[in-house]
């Protein structure tokens, strides 16, 4: 059933390419509806073991893959938010069939992101990723693409090698027989060789998360993209840098994750702060929402390098649902853009005559400010809990950026939504049809996980605790 | 009474079937039509292929071990006919326009494959140099035998350079011979071990002037100037057979010599680190600042070269069997993209890269195939230049050369972006009228790109169907012929 979960997209995605355009969009909704639902079947059973066999056996490459406690949840959001996105498709794009197969094609490389049990795996469903995230830029994108494609393109790359040469100096100097994590966890790499492989790791990670000063790209990936934020939800969904470090990057490299804390929790925070103090002076919608997202993943970073229990589950909780409410909120950014035709922070007034539109957004980027009752708060929260066991002062310095964000996500609020109708200004329409769906559902589930996380918290703290037991506990 | 000495042909088999199509075309060029020819010899690359599985395991030589039919010399020299074949599946359509569409260009080319072929399937230096001098010879014909100005620059350019590093590696045979007495790779290999410090000095002049000949003959820098002149300058499927058979095997020849013979000679391996860490930053920094698409691939090749000799830095067991995966993916590559860019350049100049913006509107199929090769060249998974790339940085870290591995990592980023610009930039709208010929489009063509495409999706999903034949070590362990 896994394999068929990670693979299901994929084969839509060929699929469309022969599929009768008229029935594009149906097939396209089919395939991921049914991909969350076998994802919530693998849920109900318990998550879904580890399976292995060889792949490449004279390098000693396998395909492992397994779907358990973070990886199980991070591929639900995933495929929650393609299905959210594909429907948005669907509706917004002319002719969506080559935007959907991408969506779709894309939704396999980050599902195997979060099952691949194998480095090199890991490495390859880490790259496809990235192909058709590229392609969407390079054929939806606006006028200066080209400038944010190669950026993006290269930021990423320039990491990924380097931690490919990691991924080989680990099996090497390690003496294990194969890629999988489990015999790489088995023969460990000592002494200050680890340092150097992690720091390659972390090039790739730290760059996916992003973490300052890897982030340049991301800004200009998310304002270049196409209006409609498909492709951001997507982008949104490919920062499993976070996640990377936590599967692979504390188990492999512990005594470097040990030393290298403190530097690192620094960076986290300084990068949490920066972004939001950015964020704040954004005029540019998709801007804002990027720099918001990297002021969170400034958190999750900070949870992930604290190497403590409350943070690092924190820092799980809040990358699994920053997904759900960012990538809403570029969707809600694109119906807004639909609308008035800007994705200006000024537009003002829209409020009056878009209610609904203006409601969800704001109930969304209360889950974004971490407003308690919403998922936001619950990661936040416990991430500030934990790194403040560790260095009270960084995760002072993290928490001013929850500040910040009220500020700027409220003041860019009021300037569109409230504030004078414009004179002259388009009669703006409320919600239709499957907006309603695009929006709400993102936001009942991040309603409903803000108010009962038992359901995700079950599955991510024994991971949690599992990996943290290999280091020793901290 | 003269007596016919005893010659073992089984071994030779490969090699006699397509110079017996070299000389087809040499005679039946005066009766039959060019493309009669190009069937003909496709035949042959086809039994050359049948006769070189025939001889796999067998571990056949002739002439006293000369010439060696190991399985080392069957898996590159496979290698060697399929570029070969893709070659001549493209001139079939690209010949008349680019005026090579004569009975000569086909006899100079499968004389080429001949060379080639002595190359991959020496035992000697003496052999690896007739094979090479073959190969080259022809290779100088072939650039130039299309009547137009920038054809008989780049093969002036070719011929003089090519002559120079001739000149270099003959005398560096010499010198080997000089110090060791053998020119046999098997004798060289034995006498390396126990040299006086007199002879020692000698032995590494030799293989250093060897490895600078070798470097002019594969464009590793500084040696590779003329590369991007000839490539652009030579008509496309020419261009194509030269960055992909010639380098194949002048590449074989570097792994017999290296891997084999020299394996533990000392001196040369430094050299090469230089030669190979010069090479990655000129390739792909040049290649970042080209304006034409045939004269960045010509660039990406040089770029290539620099990958496929870290390879040389790795064991023989390991190094062997990386560059042998290697060879053939960057055959199925490289020849599928310069396969396009001769299907769609108006002329032989090639394309700009400015003008395949949109290209996958109008050509969708070869935007995605072009798409597919230049992601497989810039090593991005699922494609198999992943695994080739892969193999190459092992390769070089199991030689402990870390710091190249790094270097080369670097490289490739400039390397990404600039095979990742042309491929984004096929898929964006564009409202101007095509800059393509207008009839480009043809079935030997888009076969070739076809089989490119698939071979390096196939290879980069389940690399073990190739890397599984050459990954036992035993193969390259015995390149010197024990």
């Amino acid at each position: 059933m896994i394999h068929l979960m990670i693979f299901l997209p994929l084969l839509g995605s060929l699929l469309l390419l022969a599929t009768p355009r008229r029935w594009r969009e149906e097939v396209a909704g089919f395939i991921s509806a049914l991909t969350l639902g076998l994802g919530l079947l693998i849920w109900r059973g318990g998550g879904a073991e580890l399976f292995s066999v060889n792949w490449v056996p004279a390098l000693g490459v396998t395909y492992s893959v397994a779907l358990d406690g973070v990886s199980l949840t991070l591929a639900l959001v995933t495929a929650l938010m393609s299905f959210v996105a594909v429907l948005y498709t669907a509706r917004r794009i002319e002719n969506p069939g080559t935007m959907l197969s991408l969506v779709l094609a894309m939704e396999t490389g980050l599902l195997g992101i979060f099952a691949a049990r194998d480095l090199v795996l890991f490495y390859v469903f880490f790259e496809d990723a990235l192909l058709p995230a590229l392609l969407m830029l390079a054929i939806y994108g606006k006028p200066n693409r080209m400038r944010a494609l190669v950026k993006f393109a290269a930021y990423t790359l320039f990491g990924s090698l380097l931690m490919l040469l990691s991924i080989i100096g680990v099996k090497y100097y390690g003496g294990s027989p194969t890629f999988a994590l489990a015999d790489l966890v088995q023969h460990p790499v000592k002494g200050a060789a680890q340092t150097w492989l992690y720091l390659g790791f972390l090039a790739a990670m730290a760059v996916k998360l992003p973490l300052w000063p890897l982030h340049a790209w991301l800004p200009d990936f998310h304002e270049q993209n196409h209006d409609s934020g498909v492709p951001d939800v997507m982008g949104t969904l490919y920062k499993v840098g976070g996640y990377g470090l936590f599967q692979f990057g504390l188990p492999l490299f512990p005594d470097a994750s040990t030393e290298l804390r403190p530097i690192l929790m620094g960076l986290a925070a300084f990068t949490a702060l920066y972004a939001a103090w950015i964020a704040f002076r954004q005029t540019d919608w998709k801007r804002l929402i990027a720099y918001a997202g990297l002021s969170h993943m400034g958190f999750v970073a900070l949870g992930v390098f604290s190497l403590n229990e409350t943070a690092t589950i924190g820092a799980m909780y809040l990358l699994a649902f920053q997904n759900v409410y960012t990538g809403a909120l570029f969707l809600a950014v694109g119906m807004l853009q639909e609308r008035v035709g800007s994705i200006n922070t000024r537009v003002g007034g829209v409020m009056t005559q878009a209610g609904a539109l203006g409601g969800m957004t704001m109930a969304l980027w209360f889950a974004s400010i971490a407003v308690p009752g919403l998922a936001g708060f619950v990661g936040e929260f416990s991430v500030l809990l934990g790194a403040y066991q560790v260095q009270p002062w960084l995760a002072f310095i993290a928490g001013l950026s929850t500040i910040a964000a009220a500020a700027y996500a409220l003041t860019a609020f009021q300037t569109t939504f409230w504030q004078g109708r414009p004179l002259g200004g388009v009669r703006v329409a409320d919600l239709r049809h499957t907006e309603w769906l695009v929006l709400g559902l993102p936001l009942v589930v991040a309603l409903f996980f803000g108010v009962y996380s038992a359901p995700a918290l079950n599955l991510i703290q024994p991971a949690v605790r599992g990996v943290l037991a290999t280091l020793g506990g901290s | 009474m003269l007596t016919v000495p005893e010659v073992h042909l089984a071994p030779l088999l490969p090699v006699l079937i397509v110079l017996a199509g070299a000389v087809a075309s040499t005679v039946l060029g005066f009766h039959l039509p060019r493309r009669a020819l190009t069937f003909i010899n496709l035949a042959m690359l086809v039994l050359s292929g049948i006769s070189m599985g025939y001889l796999w395991n067998s571990g056949e030589a002739a002439f006293g071990g000369a010439l060696q039919a190991d399985n080392a010399a069957i898996l590159l020299g496979l290698t060697i006919l399929l570029g070969s074949a893709m070659t001549l599946l493209v001139s079939l359509d690209t010949a008349f326009r680019a005026r090579v569409s004569f009975p000569e260009f086909d006899a100079m080319l499968m004389y080429a494959v001949t060379g080639t072929l002595l190359i991959a399937f020496s035992g000697d230096l003496i052999t690896m140099l007739i094979g090479l001098e073959i190969m080259s010879l022809s290779g100088y014909v072939l650039a130039t035998m299309q009547d137009s100005r920038q054809a008989e620059e780049s093969g002036l350019k070719y011929f003089l350079l090519g002559a120079a590093g001739s000149a270099v590696l003959i005398y560096g045979i010499a010198f080997v011979y000089g110090a060791t007495g053998s020119l046999n790779y098997a004798g060289i290999a034995a006498k390396t071990a126990g040299l006086t410090p007199g002879n020692l000095g000698v032995l590494v002049g030799g293989a250093l002037l060897l490895l600078a000949g070798f470097a002019f003959k594969v464009a590793l820098a500084p040696f590779h100037q003329w590369t991007p002149d000839v490539y652009s300058g030579a008509p496309t499927s020419v261009s194509l057979f030269l960055s992909t058979v010639v380098k194949v095997a002048a590449f074989a020849g570097m792994l017999r010599v290296f891997g084999g013979a020299l394996q533990n000679a000392p001196g040369w391996a430094p050299v090469l680190q230089i030669l190979i860490a010069v090479t990655l930053i000129v390739g792909n920094a040049a290649s970042l600042f080209q304006t034409n698409f045939k004269r960045m691939l010509a660039y990406s090749a040089v770029a290539h070269t620099g990958f496929l000799a870290m390879t040389l830095l790795g064991t023989p067991g390991m190094g062997g069997a990386a560059m042998a995966y290697y060879l053939l993916v960057y055959t199925l590559m490289t020849a599928a993209a310069f396969a396009i860019v001769a299907a769609l350049q108006r002329s032989e100049k090639g394309m700009e890269i400015s003008d395949l913006r949109g290209l996958y509107y109008r050509h969708p199929a070869y935007a995605v195939a072009l798409a597919a090769c230049l992601a497989s060249l810039a090593g991005l998974p699922p494609f198999a230049g992943f695994f080739g790339k892969y193999l190459a940085f092992q390769a070089a870290l199991q030689g402990g050369y870390v710091w190249l591995a790094v270097l080369a990592a670097l490289a490739s980023v400039a390397a990404l972006v600039y095979y990742l610009r042309p491929a984004m930039l096929m898929f964006m709208p564009d409202r101007t009228p095509a800059r393509e010929y207008a009839h480009g489009e043809r079935p030997a063509t888009t076969f070739t790109v076809a089989l490119g495409v698939i071979g390096v999706t196939v290879l980069g999903i389940l690399p073990n169907l190739w890397y599984g034949w050459v990954a036992n070590p035993g193969i390259w362990g015995a390149l010197a012929g024990r």
